[in-house]
């Protein structure tokens, strides 16, 4: 069976020559909750990108046993989600069902299943009977509920959340928790805030400056204070 | 941050707000143009033309201090134009008003012709504004087949504008915390275009994550949106009422030239 995510010594440059990424080789199991720790700048988003098909570097990305090219694009954004940083980003159409029904529709769903997706992904996500307002009334939590709705609606096999929990209040922080928690989706979680990652996933990547410092078991890693301190992280309180 | 969003009356409900959004569009667009093409007359027979959108206002529920708020807010452009008129044509007339007489220049005519229609029409768009959802009127002028262009730029002018004023508001806050001294015209003027310069690369940033979050949604360039429009009898009623009301005043109010 393939696996969720394969990655091969990829490695990513900007156009000004900065290396975001180099010599990047991973692979994730389906059904797996990954965490992608690292400083700002280490490269965790333009990985996420990568895995989406949004940063195109050298080497070989497959995602769902699909390789990273232009035939197989639509079929990789159909079973990978990607759930950006600043939801606002995320939600651009003028009403909460418009949002969560645009991916549905693009998949070619007749209305009718359209619509048990829309319900169906606000219900997941805490947003029932919310359908009908604008983004811009919705509060920061609700927000970011919200933009995991959108991809909810796609039902993909994998998801991929870059920051979830930025900005958000200790409430919403534990309620977006429980949420991702009880999702059987792959989930791989960009985040620099341990305890965030300590409390959803099972196995933690370390980035920084665009390489793979380490790779295994999330609460071996993140416990590591001296790893930690080295790439300007903090070991998660509940670890200490 | 809060906003008084221009449609925060469209979530009520009346009968005008329960109408079908193409046919408010189409009524307000024959409105608009039937008085904008009415000859130079004299102010009072746009008062009358100011009934119909003023009824549907109140019938609707939309507080009038809000609708004048908003015709004032985007007035200074039209004042500019009105108030012009007199300088350059000062052509002398007589406006009668029953008993009354009124000595003037067409210059001033011009100028209350210009703001009337202004008023009229714009009492006519706020009645469209306030009492449609913004989503039903996109849907709407789609299935109207306006450009899909114009209407996905018009669904991301309005979902983006707040976003926008937001950032302007924290660029202006961060300048106004460190502005501890008078800079001067030029440094102020500066400090502006740094400013703009700033919140125009970060639009373009986030017009790069909007199209990043609609391609990874399967995006390929056509729009596709689950419209919820319908025609009823209630919305072939209020047309036809739209109809005789701008047919009744054509036939019976006429313009007197000066």
């Amino acid at each position: 069976m393939s696996k969720a995510i394969e990655i091969e010594d990829f490695s990513y440059g900007y156009s000004d020559g900065t290396a975001a990424l180099s010599g990047i080789t991973l692979s994730v199991e389906h059904g797996q909750k990954l965490a992608l720790i690292g400083p700002n700048g280490a490269g965790k988003s333009t990985l996420l990108l990568a895995m989406a098909g949004f940063a195109k570097g050298t080497g070989k990305v497959l995602v769902d046993g699909l390789e990273m090219n232009r035939k197989n694009l639509k079929k990789i954004r159909t079973c990978l989600g990607s759930c950006l940083e600043n939801p606002d980003d995320q939600l651009f159409m003028p009403t909460l069902f418009d949002d969560v029904a645009f991916g549905p529709l693009n998949m070619g769903m007749a209305p009718e299943q359209v619509k048990l997706r829309v319900a169906d992904a606000l219900q997941t996500v805490g947003l029932a009977g919310m359908a009908d307002k604008a983004p811009h009334h919705l509060s920061a939590g609700q927000k970011r509920a919200a933009a995991i709705a959108t991809i909810l609606a796609m039902r993909p096999k994998i998801i991929t959340l870059d920051e979830p929990d930025g900005s958000l209040d200790p409430r919403n922080r534990n309620n977006l928790i429980k949420l991702l928690v009880n999702l059987p989706q792959t989930l791989i979680i960009a985040t620099c805030n341990m305890d965030f990652a300590a409390a959803l996933a099972d196995r933690a990547v370390l980035l920084d400056k665009g390489q793979i410092i380490a790779d295994g078991d999330a609460k071996k890693i993140m416990s590591d204070s001296k790893l930690m301190t080295e790439h300007g992280l903090e070991v998660a309180k509940k670890m200490k | 941050m809060h906003h008084a969003h221009i449609d925060k009356f469209a979530y009520q409900d009346s009968a005008i707000h329960r109408l079908d959004s193409r046919v408010k569009a189409i009524v307000v667009l024959v409105f608009t143009a039937v008085v904008i093409s009415l000859p130079r007359t004299s102010p009072s027979i746009l008062a009358c033309y100011a009934i119909g959108p003023f009824a549907i206002l109140v019938w609707a529920r939309i507080p009038l201090r809000f609708v004048f708020k908003q015709i004032l807010l985007v007035s200074p452009f039209v004042l500019v134009l009105a108030l012009s008129c007199p300088l350059y044509d000062k052509t002398p007339v007589t406006l009668n008003f029953g008993p009354f007489h009124w000595r003037s220049s067409l210059g001033w005519l011009r100028c209350f012709v210009i703001l009337g229609k202004f008023t009229v029409t714009m009492l006519a768009l706020i009645g469209l504004v306030s009492t449609t959802r913004f989503n039903h009127l996109l849907a709407g002028l789609q299935r109207l087949r306006v450009p899909r262009l114009l209407v996905i730029q018009l669904g991301f002018l309005y979902r983006y504008i707040f976003v926008l004023i937001d950032r302007a508001h924290h660029i202006l806050r961060a300048r106004a915390g460190r502005k501890l001294r008078h800079l001067g015209f030029r440094a102020e003027l500066r400090t502006a275009a740094s400013m703009l310069g700033s919140l125009f690369i970060r639009s373009i940033d986030t017009a790069e994550h909007i199209s990043t979050a609609m391609q990874a949604r399967g995006f390929d360039g056509r729009w596709r949106t689950l419209s919820k429009l319908k025609i009823r009898r209630s919305d072939v009623l209020f047309a036809l009422i739209a109809a005789l009301f701008m047919l009744g005043l054509h036939v019976f109010v006429r313009p007197v030239l000066p």
